[in-house]
């Protein structure tokens, strides 16, 4: 239980996923302008990234190492995130349109976000048990949320500063991530 | 209908046809990659380790298993005459999993000297647990059953300073080592003979 | 023809270089470029994918059906990753073991959906090809650059290929380590692009 609190410690702050492993930056910065957006995102990624990590956890044990074709590894990981989001798009319309409202527009968005892909696959190389791959794949999202909420309340401070031409917009937003990312590499030393 | 047919058909002839590509590729590239990784990997620690070696500890490779647990040793006659083995363990560090060929005296049980393998350290801070001998060069001499954990986990190791946590998968990788030596070192004794 | 081929590969080259205008394909470009070596390597592995999987889609593009499209491209370009995947563990072994997890990751490079979406479906295959060329050599020149600026203020030395450092900054330089790390990517990358704003600005 501990070893698991520790590994959930370290995905969230010590390797977050965005400041520190550099995945899953594109939507970062793309839904960031805005904490509204940013919060569905978050949400979008907790709740696809939990259950594409045990899937993918899945079909790597019982599907390819079982058949000896891990070579299959990336082509298939990558379709069944892609059937994955779209089965849960379509779950959702039907069954609960609430949180489809909420969670829809980000859905098609998270089949070219990397930070899904590369955590299924830290968690195969990684050699992590079901339990732990679980874990590992919920605080990496947390992880993310944190980051990208974080961001997003920063970023909209930035909008009302008064910033040289040149760096506006995406530049600025860059280099306010890098000094988010500074104050992450605070939480190395924890573990 | 036409349509829904056409998309499975399509789907799958692609699906096939890349994974007997991948397959095509894996098979003709795998003989080389297996040499590529004892080349760049292994062989230069090995050769580190064993630097008087009087056989070719590459070319005499051999499996053992016990359990579940397989392991490639390399094994080695030194120049006086001593036996020895060394084998590749896992640890992980700042940017990921950190390979650790460890040598071992069979008579004696002490290490001979460990070098790192593999690493995605940053460069002039965790790499220099490859560049840097002196922190690795602390583990030769040390027997198999010391406690390889680093000073701040209450073991005998000197962490590198401002690089802690490749340190400690230094460590982590040379406790593997341990484990895999008491599990293996009757099988690796038996095929040596 | 000849003309409008020299146009759809230059502009990847600069008009619409990836990761500085269209701000695309941050992940590999953050993380692998501690050296300008990585940065080289991420970026002809990069154009490998982008060049074959935008000649495939193109020429298949009158017989995937519309609605299983992306389904169709994901699975081409997850095949051409692959192979470059075995490639480089076969040619290029110390590189591969660098840039990691961020391989099998170009599967997920917008940049490399984004063209096989957005031209090489709707283009002929001598136009997708030199518009997949031409980014991919943009996206290299783009990581390659970032690279050698991170490297060079961060480690004092320039790598290009094989490993050991093509120029070293005497021994009198203490290197800024901050942009190797982690922040310093985010920084340096937010810097160029203001530079590529000044400069376009003229």
């Amino acid at each position: 239980m501990g070893d698991l609190f520790v590994l959930a410690i370290s995905c969230i702050f010590i390797n977050n996923i965005l400041l520190a492993q550099f995945l899953g930056n594109c939507p970062f910065l793309g839904t960031s302008k805005k904490m509204e957006t940013a919060v569905g995102m978050a949400m979008a990624v907790i709740f696809v990234l939990v259950m594409a990590g045990m899937i993918t956890w899945i079909v790597d044990l019982y599907l390819l190492k079982a058949l000896n074709v891990e070579f299959l590894r990336t082509v298939s990981f990558i379709l069944v995130i892609a059937s994955l989001v779209q089965f849960v798009e379509m779950f959702l319309k039907k069954s609960i349109p609430g949180l489809y409202a909420g969670l829809g527009i980000f859905l098609p968005l998270i089949t070219t976000n990397c930070a899904v892909m590369g955590v299924c696959l830290i968690n195969i190389k990684e050699e992590y048990t079901f339990i732990q791959a679980l874990v590992s794949s919920f605080a990496y999202a947390v992880g993310f949320g944190l980051a990208l909420i974080l961001f997003a309340g920063v970023r909209e401070r930035v909008i009302l500063a008064r910033v040289p031409k040149a760096l506006q917009d995406t530049s600025i937003g860059l280099i306010t991530a890098g000094m988010i990312a500074l104050v992450f590499t605070v939480f190395r030393g924890m573990v | 209908m036409r349509e829904m047919l056409s998309m499975i058909v399509v789907l799958t002839v692609l699906t096939a046809v890349s994974g007997g590509l991948l397959a095509a590729v894996k098979v003709k590239t795998e003989p080389r990659i297996e040499e590529q990784v004892l080349k760049f990997q292994k062989a230069p620690a090995i050769k580190a380790i064993f630097a008087d070696a009087t056989n070719d500890p590459i070319k005499e490779r051999f499996n053992v298993k016990a359990e579940d647990t397989e392991l490639q040793v390399f094994p080695s006659t030194l120049a006086d005459g001593i036996k020895a083995v060394a084998f590749e363990a896992k640890g992980t560090g700042f940017g990921g999993p950190i390979g650790l060929m460890v040598g071992v005296n069979l008579d004696t049980d002490e290490i001979i000297a460990v070098r790192v393998t593999t690493h995605a350290e940053t460069p002039g801070i965790g790499s220099r647990a490859k560049e840097d001998l002196s922190f690795v060069g602390q583990f030769a001499g040390m027997s198999m059953a010391s406690n390889f954990g680093t000073k701040g986990q209450g073991g005998d190791i000197d962490a590198m300073s401002g690089a802690t946590v490749t340190s400690v998968g230094v460590s982590q990788a040379a406790v593997a080592a341990q484990n895999l030596y008491k599990k293996l070192k009757p099988e690796i004794v038996k095929q040596m003979n | 023809m000849a003309q409008s081929l020299v146009k759809e590969f230059t502009k990847g080259l600069w008009a619409e270089i990836p990761l500085f205008r269209l701000v695309l394909g941050l992940c590999p470009a953050l993380a692998v470029t501690k050296t300008c070596e990585n940065g080289i390597g991420m970026g002809m592995a990069t154009t490998f994918v982008l060049l074959f999987s935008n000649i495939l889609v193109s020429m298949l593009r009158n017989i995937i059906p519309s609605k299983v499209r992306i389904a169709c491209y994901i699975v081409i370009i997850a095949t051409f990753v692959t192979i470059v995947e075995f490639v480089m563990q076969a040619y290029t072994y110390e590189l591969f073991l660098k840039l990691g997890i961020f391989i099998p990751l170009i599967v997920v490079n917008c940049v490399v959906l984004g063209r096989a979406e957005a031209f090489a479906g709707k283009n002929t295959v001598m136009l997708s090809a030199a518009d997949g060329l031409g980014m991919g050599i943009g996206f290299t020149l783009a990581l390659s650059s970032l690279g050698a600026v991170r490297e060079l203020i961060g480690a004092g030395t320039l790598t290009v290929w094989g490993g050991t450092p093509l120029f070293t900054i005497g021994h009198g330089y203490i290197p800024f380590q901050f942009m190797v790390e982690a922040p310093g990517a985010f920084v340096g990358l937010g810097m160029m692009l203001c530079l590529m704003n000044l400069i376009g600005k003229k």
